[in-house]
This record gives structure tokens, sequence and C-alpha cells, in this order.
């Protein structure tokens, strides 16, 4: 029998997925090799990292100039007049209230240009196609232009045009693709997923709108957890850090403890993971 | 002989296409099926509370004209052009839409029902706002229930019912078959209404929408993905076509909205008299 493939699959959890790096460094320890990684939202970014083979130090280091409270502070132009007069600035499937160039200059310089085939091992980064819903797998070109589309959060950032099509947030069409993992063959699949914070008080309506966010990506966490794990006949390997304290979109001065989280959650599946690997 | 088959019927969420509730009713009907319990969400909560209490076919078309009319969206328009000077305040109770018109259409018909009162066993699927959580009703008031699950989220104020707060059930479960198995049905005949994707976007609700129908078609795909892995074969889709899209309001094509609905549900038929001939 030949040696089991191994997925790492990174959902949806903006900075919480920095927790990834935790799981890379106890993986590290115990000597245990991913043959592919999956990642979704926030979690394109450490599957990216992960698979170009940089080490915790540097994807931290990474994360730190790319991921500031700058990138979503310059409110688009353009938006404000759409919103405002949209019969004379026309509305349309481009609109995102931040201006994305400074996103997009920051994941390009993070990544430091590299493209697909510059991974160690295959990377599959998900977005969700904005016209007709379903789920897109990009696995070819520049890395940075894939995480840009899988992390086109809604009404924040303007969804991505790419190969033609507009591409919005992996998590609208699945928070944690493990099915992604399930078709390229992988026989473990060791999932780390994060359900989205609700709004602790709704007091106006873009927050309503998070919170409806919120309440549908997280059902439809559960419902394809619950599918895969039932349709996939070999394993799959639920890592689900936990935070004291909520992590906020731009708390990159927490990485640390996150990615010591995500250390502590992946330690408790270890004696699991290797029993499945002897 | 073995005992008679539980039959249940599950009407998913699809605003006025969940009128093709009734051309399935009346097809089941005429073949002597018979249904011993009904769950809807959403829209089609409506028309499941409806097939419970044994309404006759011709009432649910003219209800669901009443129904189905442009003032339910009562302020609707003002709402958003506050919203976009700012002056628009919003909370968790608040919805874009002044609910005392649907309301009023609600109470008119589900005003005096209690879901003990019903034919047969009924049961509304809603979504608590707060934590996520589906949420199954099936005691007291059956306008509360249907009030609740039909919340489309921002459109209408949630609906509170024993503290809760609720809204849309197609925000956790579209088509909730589960309901229906955890109930111990032995044939689920289940009805479901994909949504409609729009092709162009010009204004900031038609981005929200279009980012709404994303997370409930997938919900959806999903959900009955799962169910139809872990309960075994007796899960019969019924899933009307439609020539081209129906809106909110197209009245005008309930009349043809329930002959789809029939005419998906005599595909299934010999399916369904197979299972039950096998007895």
């Amino acid at each position: 029998m030949g040696k089991p493939r191994i997925a790492l699959v990174i959902g949806s959890g903006s900075v919480k997925c920095a927790a990834a790096l935790g799981l890379m460094k106890v993986f590290e320890r115990e000597k245990i090799n991913v043959d592919m990684v999956v990642g979704c939202s926030g979690g394109s970014i450490y599957a990216s990292l992960i698979a170009l083979g940089w080490s915790v130090e540097r994807a931290t280091d990474a994360t730190l100039k790319m991921w500031t409270r700058e990138v979503t502070a310059k409110r688009s132009n353009r938006a404000i007049l759409q919103l405002a007069l949209p019969w004379i600035f026309k509305f349309d499937e481009s609109f995102g209230l931040i201006d994305d160039r400074l996103i997009n200059r920051r994941l390009r310089d993070g990544f430091e240009g590299a493209s697909f085939a510059d991974t160690k091992i295959p990377l599959f980064v998900t977005a969700t196609d904005l016209y007709n819903g379903e789920q897109t797998v990009l696995s070819k070109g520049l890395v940075a232009d894939a995480v840009r589309a899988s992390i086109s959060i809604p009404y924040i950032f303007p969804p991505h045009k790419m190969n033609g099509r507009f591409y919005v947030d992996g998590y609208q069409s699945d928070p944690l693709p493990i099915g992604v993992a399930i078709r390229e063959g992988a026989d473990i699949i060791v999932a780390m997923g994060f359900e989205s914070p609700y709004q602790e008080h709704v007091t106006s309506l873009m927050r309503y709108n998070f919170q409806i966010s919120s309440v549908t990506s997280n059902n439809l966490l559960k419902t394809n957890y619950a599918f895969h794990n039932l349709a996939h006949h070999s394993e799959i390997i639920p890592i689900l850090p936990e935070f004291e304290h909520p992590i906020k979109l731009f708390d990159t001065d927490k990485l640390p403890y996150v990615i010591e989280e995500g250390e502590r959650a992946t330690e408790q599946q270890i004696p699991f993971i290797k029993s499945l690997l002897a | 002989m073995s005992p008679k088959k539980r039959i249940s019927l599950v009407i998913g969420s699809g605003g006025i296409k969940c009128a093709a509730a009734a051309g399935l009713w009346r097809v089941l009907k005429s073949e002597n099926i018979e249904v011993d319990s009904v769950v809807g969400c959403s829209g089609g909560s409506m028309y499941a509370a409806l097939i419970a209490n044994h309404v006759p076919e011709k009432d649910m078309e003219e209800w669901s004209r009443k129904l189905w009319t442009s003032d339910i969206m009562q302020g609707y328009t003002e709402s958003l052009k506050a919203s976009k000077d700012g002056s628009l305040r919003f909370n968790e109770r608040s919805g874009l839409v002044d609910d005392s018109v649907m309301n009023k259409k609600l109470q008119d018909i589900y005003g005096a029902w209690e879901f003990s009162d019903l034919k047969m066993p009924f049961k509304v699927v809603a979504t608590e706002l707060q934590t996520g959580e589906k949420v199954t009703l099936s005691e007291g008031s059956v306008f509360d229930a249907i009030r609740a699950s039909l919340a489309i989220p921002i459109i209408f104020p949630p609906w509170e019912v024993d503290g809760r707060l609720l809204i849309d059930g197609a925000a956790s479960d579209p088509l909730p078959i589960d309901v229906a198995i955890q109930d111990g049905a032995d044939i689920i005949i289940a009805m479901g209404f994909p949504l409609d994707y729009r092709a162009r976007f010009r204004s900031m609700t038609a981005v929200q929408e279009q980012l709404n129908s994303i997370y409930i078609n997938n919900i959806l795909t999903s959900t009955y993905a799962f169910y139809n892995l872990a309960h075994h074969a007796e899960i019969f889709p019924v899933i009307p076509e439609f020539d081209g899209p129906v809106s909110m309001f197209d009245v005008d094509k309930i009349p043809d909205v329930i002959e789809q609905g029939a005419e998906a549900a005599r595909k299934q038929l010999p399916h369904i008299k197979r299972l039950l001939a096998d007895g």
C-alpha cells in the first residue's frame, strides 16, 4: 500500500487563519509531511505561504506587512458616488466600499511575485463566481491574484476580475473547502476551520448585513462539513482552535497568540493522526 | 402486511414560486396518495399550512393573488432613501419594510389558526438571528410561525416568538428535509426552489440580494446532498421548472406556477407509487 496522501485545508477566518502556522510548527516537529494545501479566504493567505515553503517567521513577517488597518482605510470615491448618485455614476458588479489598490499592491509585494508554479506542494485556492454562485478552484497564475479573489469580503472589497469572470469571497460557496481535497485524491484531510463571529450589537444596516452573512456562512460551514464527513470514506480530522477573546479583522498584534492556539489545537489531534499514519 | 408508509411533504423557501405546492397537492390527491405531515420553510410555510388544513386549490390560488402584491413592500423606497442619506436607524428588530400590510394579510388567512387545530401535523422552520441556529416551530399560533419564517433578512423585520428573534428559515435550511426525517417519515416528497441569479447589478440592494442567493443556493445544494446521503432512497425531489424568472409580485404567473408544480410532481409519481406498492 502506498503512503497516504495528506491534505491540509484552511478555512475562512481572517487573522485567526494564522493558527495554521501553529499547525505547521507541530507538523514539522512531528515530521508529518503535507502533500497538498487548500485555502479559502483568509485561509488562502496561509495555505499559500505554507505551499511556498516559507518558514513560520517569514510567513508571520509577510502577514504583518500585508495585513494592516490601512488596507481598508481608504474609502472608494467611486463607491461613495455610486451609492449617492447611482443614476450618474453607474452602479455595477465592481462595487466595493474600499479602494482595493493598496491591498492588491500589498499582496503582490507580500508574495514576492510568486506563482502557483513556484509552490513546493500543490496549492488550491477557492473563490466564488459572482454570477453563478459556484465555487471556483484557482491553481494557476499569480498566487497574489488568486488570494485577492478569495478574500473579496462582501461589501468591503470589490469582487476581483480575473480571466473575464468576477470572483467574490470563497466562503460564499464553502467556508471550509474539504471537497477540493477529496477531489484531489487526499487520503487524510486535516481541516482547520473557524466559525464566523456574530455581532454583539446590531446598530446599523451594515452590521445587520454582517450578522446575516455570519448566520448563513456558519450554516453553510456546518452542512458542508456534515456532508463531506459522511461522503468521504477516509479520514477527515477537524482542527478547531478556540480563542478566549474575539480576534478582529486587523488584530495582527495577536498573531503570536493565534499561532499558539493553532499549535494547541493541533497537538490534541496528533495521536490520532499518527495512528492513521502508522 | 407491513404498516402503511408515512409520507411527509416538505415545501422549501421560494417566495411566490411556492404556490407550485398547490399543483403538487392536487396531483397527490388525484392519485389518492395520503400525506401524513407537512413541513414548510419561508414562502413554503404559507402553502404547507394551507395543505395541513386541507384548503381547496382554488382558495390557495385566490389567496396567493391577494398576498403577493407590491403593497407588502410599504415603506421600502423611503427606507432606501434614508439609508443613502445616512438618516436610517437600523437595529436587530428593523427591516427596510413597514410590515403592517403584510401582517394584516397574513392575519386575514392564518390569524385564528393554532397548530393543534390543523388537520395534520405541521412544522415550520425559521432561523434565530442571534445564534444562526435553525428553529422548528410546531406549537401555538400558526401566524407567528409563518411570519417568522418569512422574515427575509434586511427587507422584513424579524419576528419574536417565545422571546427569540427569528428570521427567514432559508438562512439556515431552505429545504428542511431533516425535520421530516426526525419525525419518522418513510417517504419524503421535497419541493424546492433554487433562487434565480442576477445578470446585472444596478444597486447596492442588487448586490446584497445576489450575495444572499449565493449563500442560500449553496446551503440548499449541500443540505440536500447531506440528507440524501444520510437518509436512504426515500427522498423524492420535486423541483418545478419555470420558463423565465418569476419575480416576487408576478401574480399573473400564479396559474402557470401551479401547473409547473403539478408537472414536476407527475414526473415523480411513478417512483412514489412503486415505493408505495412495494409496501
